[in-house]
């Protein structure tokens, strides 16, 4: 494991962004990742939804501009007091605007997708078979340990949803690696690696609690290569009782605004 | 059972399985024992590491005072004493104190947070996002976004917010459109969201809510824009509303005739900070801001009840116990919602439950907290012309200067003689520390309708040039004086409340971009570190594994210092 590569702990919005790496260059990504927090996150928020200084650019009227629009803004700066950021060069623009195109979402924002199944089947099995509310919160309701996915299917397509649910570890999103330590005192521990560095790593157990842990306390550290999501959706659940669940993630999420949407 | 962290954790990661549902409840049977054998006031090495990383505020963390390695609250503890029992750093080592991490959370500036921590973790908030950090090295263990809102005016607009309420494994917060989200604390999963203030687009929230009991108390901003101030309580559990106190008297409520028509939908006392809590008395503590509008009093005749106030109110129910109003009628925006401090002393030599609070208006009040009794005032503002002094009823002595067109010259100016940044109370040095500033300003009224989406100060009031001067006060209460004064030196206007710990230090953020560390008994500055930009926030203490920390927001950062 490249450590230096981890692009940790810039949050939900980066998550949703890896996830969609999956579907064009991983460098790219992480290049543009490092970009836009260095020039762009500053003001318009490390999620790209507005920051004190700068409007959303997850917006709908954002989001209909063409990359070359967005570029010219980038390089000239913008009446409303942006500054220009053309020293920077076209390499590094063009990067951090295919990663800004990863937070505002990975489907096209504007077209509505037919769900494949049927929503009250999945959510059924989302509560019940399939277990996966023993990790992932659904409207408020359901495990910790994995994130919500109140949000998950806004602005992804059916095929890009169960390509998630069949393929979890692809990409690995670094803050869900299962990892194994064992402390110097011959400790074993088993959690979520929530981050880490040269000196030190917060570990999540599954009951929630957060092991703080230095590096020089550690005497062996075995990454899984794995998050806790099982791989065998493919074969554990029926090709219908999979669009069954991604219907439920479209309805669902449908039901919860986002905070630009809603009233104030 | 052994409860160490291993025994707690050493889960199999097989999927899905028995071990997980066993983990769990091991988990928190484990979080449950390590936390009933907690001490009381405690050095920094007693709490235990058991309980390190399980987030799991109970009422008795909650009511701990004083606070240790935990800080539970805005306040530290539900008096509004930011007093530390942690006792590591002395005025003798403070000296080596040294910074051990800073965090960035790029979103808003200045940040007016003061950190949560609880087991280790830290909470804090930048505009609408909330943050879970390792307190001993500030890396992210979760973070909740939410976008900044679009639309907002006036101090909401300004995205500032000042931290999170956390009960059992939740965390609460306000946001600046005043919506109150639950977050799971593991994880910051959202639970649910209400929007608390709807009606008026002027409302806004900056505050930090306040855990009571099973409730989760919220106030709101945009008291200079026409809203009606309200004190709600939601349900921790369920987010449904229990209660709402409208500091404003709707039509048939003593107080009413101060604002005829439909002027008490518009007629401010904000609540935009946290109140205090005594659960002996069974009283929430909560303070109100200005009337609106602001500088033309002519349209709401009489006191302008409950605004500039100081309201006691049934936790369980909302109803109103008793009140006291600092500033009567006020003209010159000076909000009542300093944190209204509980302290249990000697007053002229009887045991007492007293409130002691420095107000905007240039006095500092003592107060009975058991029924809202006037005991005594001190004028601690040195240019003070809208007052001639407190009655033996602590009402006020007008100067009657009412601002309007041609403007009149008020002392201190509408930013206050003192403001929402936080005072102290220390028990072991047996003063109540407070920052003060002295300016006067120009203040003109002009009758402006309400308009929404518009400020609602009927006019404006401008600054006067001559320099400002701010001072961090010592206020003995033996002496009922002042212990000392320190004048701050610096280029800036600072904004950074105090915070105080059981060795006798005082920390606080200066006028010139530093974190200072002062001897409480003497003023006498012990320590220093240039944060390189203002503090506009108030500090806290925590420990972790025996290390006491003190942290503070400071511009776009939060800071944490510690003994190497």
């Amino acid at each position: 494991m490249d450590r230096g590569l981890r692009v940790r702990a810039l949050g939900i919005g980066l998550w949703i962004a890896s996830a969609s790496v999956l579907m064009h260059g991983q460098d790219d990504a992480r290049l543009g990742a490092r970009r836009y927090m260095e020039y762009c996150a500053g003001c318009h928020g490390t999620d790209a939804r507005g920051g004190a200084k700068g409007p959303s650019l997850t917006s709908s009227a954002a989001v209909n501009r063409s990359d070359s629009e967005l570029s010219a803004t980038v390089r000239n700066g913008s009446r409303g007091g942006m500054p220009p950021f053309a020293q920077i060069g076209d390499a590094n623009i063009q990067a951090l605007i295919h990663f800004l195109r990863l937070l505002q979402g990975a489907g096209s924002a504007n077209t509505p997708h037919q769900p494949p199944g049927d929503a009250g089947a999945g959510r059924a099995l989302y509560f019940g078979k399939a277990q996966c509310s023993a990790c992932h919160m659904m409207n408020g309701q359901g495990g910790f340990i994995a994130r919500s996915l109140t949000h998950f299917a806004r602005n992804r397509t059916p095929d890009a949803i169960r390509a998630v649910i069949l393929n979890p570890d692809n990409p690995l999103i670094p803050s869900t690696q299962v990892v194994a330590v064992t402390t110097r005192a011959g400790e074993k521990l088993t959690g979520v690696l929530r981050n880490e560095d040269a000196f030190s790593l917060d570990l999540q157990t599954e009951d929630g609690r957060y092991h703080m842990l230095s590096r020089s306390d550690l005497m062996h550290i075995e990454y899984s290569g794995h998050s806790l999501m099982p791989r065998d959706y493919g074969t554990r659940l029926t090709p219908t009782e999979l669009n069954d669940i991604v219907s439920f993630l479209m309805a669902a999420g449908k039901n919860e605004p986002s905070s630009e949407e809603r009233d104030r | 059972m052994t409860c160490t962290a291993a025994a707690a954790s050493r889960i199999a990661t097989s999927w899905p399985s028995i071990a997980r549902g066993v983990a769990l409840v091991l988990g928190l049977l484990c979080a449950t024992s390590a936390r009933g054998q907690l001490p009381k006031p405690a050095p920094a090495s007693a709490k235990p590491d058991d309980a390190i990383g399980i987030v799991d505020v109970r009422q008795r963390d909650l009511l701990q005072q004083p606070v240790a390695a935990n800080w539970p609250s805005y306040n530290g503890d539900y008096t509004g004493a930011r007093y530390s029992a942690l006792s590591q750093v002395t005025p003798a080592n403070t000296a080596r104190l040294t910074a051990q991490w800073v965090f960035h959370p790029h979103t808003v500036s200045p940040l007016e947070v003061t950190p949560v921590v609880v087991a280790g973790v830290m909470f804090v908030t930048s505009a609408n996002d909330a943050y879970a950090l390792d307190a001993a090295t500030g890396k992210v263990l979760w973070q909740h976004t939410r976008a900044v809102s679009q639309g907002l005016i006036d101090d909401p607009a300004q995205h500032h917010n000042r931290g999170v309420a956390v009960l059992g494994a939740r965390v609460y917060m306000e946001t600046d459109n005043a919506h109150l989200l639950c977050l799971d604390a593991r994880s910051g999963n959202l639970i649910w969201d209400v929007a608390y203030a709807t009606g008026n687009r002027n409302y806004g929230a900056t505050s930090a809510p306040l855990a009571v009991k099973d409730k989760v108390i919220v106030g709101v901003a945009g008291g200079d824009d026409g809203v009606r101030g309200f004190v709600a309580a939601y349900d921790a559990e369920t987010g449904a509303e229990k209660w709402r106190f409208w500091t404003i008297p709707g039509p048939g409520e003593k107080g009413n005739e101060s604002w005829p028509g439909d002027l008490y939908l518009h007629g401010g006392g904000a609540t935009w900070m946290p109140g205090t809590y005594d659960p002996d008395l069974n009283t929430l503590y909560w303070g109100t801001g200005n009337p609106a509008p602001d500088y033309d009093g002519s349209v709401r005749p009489g006191d302008d009840l409950y605004t500039s106030s100081l309201l006691a109110l049934d936790p369980d129910t909302g109803r109103l116990k008793w009140y006291f109003q600092f500033s009567p009628h006020d003209l010159y925006d000076y909000d009542g919602v300093q944190t209204p401090v509980l302290i249990n002393t000697r007053f002229k030599g009887r045991p007492r439950k007293l409130i002691v609070t420095a107000n905007r208006n240039g006095f500092l009040y003592i107060l009975d907290r058991t029924n809202g009794q006037f005991l005594f005032a001190k004028q601690f503002a040195q240019q003070l012309n809208w007052a001639k002094g407190i009655d033996e009823n602590g009402r006020p002595i007008g100067a009657n200067l009412i601002p309007d067109e041609s403007g009149v010259r008020v002392c201190p100016a509408n930013g206050g003689a003192t403001n929402w940044y936080s005072p102290s109370y220390n028990s072991a040095t047996h003063m109540f520390y407070f920052r003060s500033f002295e300016d006067c300003a120009v203040f003109r009224a002009k009758p402006t309708a309400f308009e929404p989406g518009a400020g609602y100060y009927a006019t404006g009031a401008r600054i006067s040039d001559e320099p400002g001067k701010a001072w961090i006060n010592a206020f003995d209460l033996d002496e009922l004086d002042f212990a000392w004064r320190d004048p701050q030196i610096g280029p800036h206007k600072g904004w950074g409340g105090v915070m105080s710990t059981a060795t006798g230090l005082v920390a606080y953020g200066d006028d010139a971009e530093n974190f200072v560390i002062l001897d409480g008994r003497t003023g006498k500055p012990l320590w220093h570190f240039h944060v390189g930009q203002l503090i506009h926030a108030s500090p806290m203490s925590y420990a972790i594994r025996g290390r006491q920390y003190f942290a503070v927001a400071a511009g776009s950062d939060v800071f944490a210092f510690t003994l190497p």
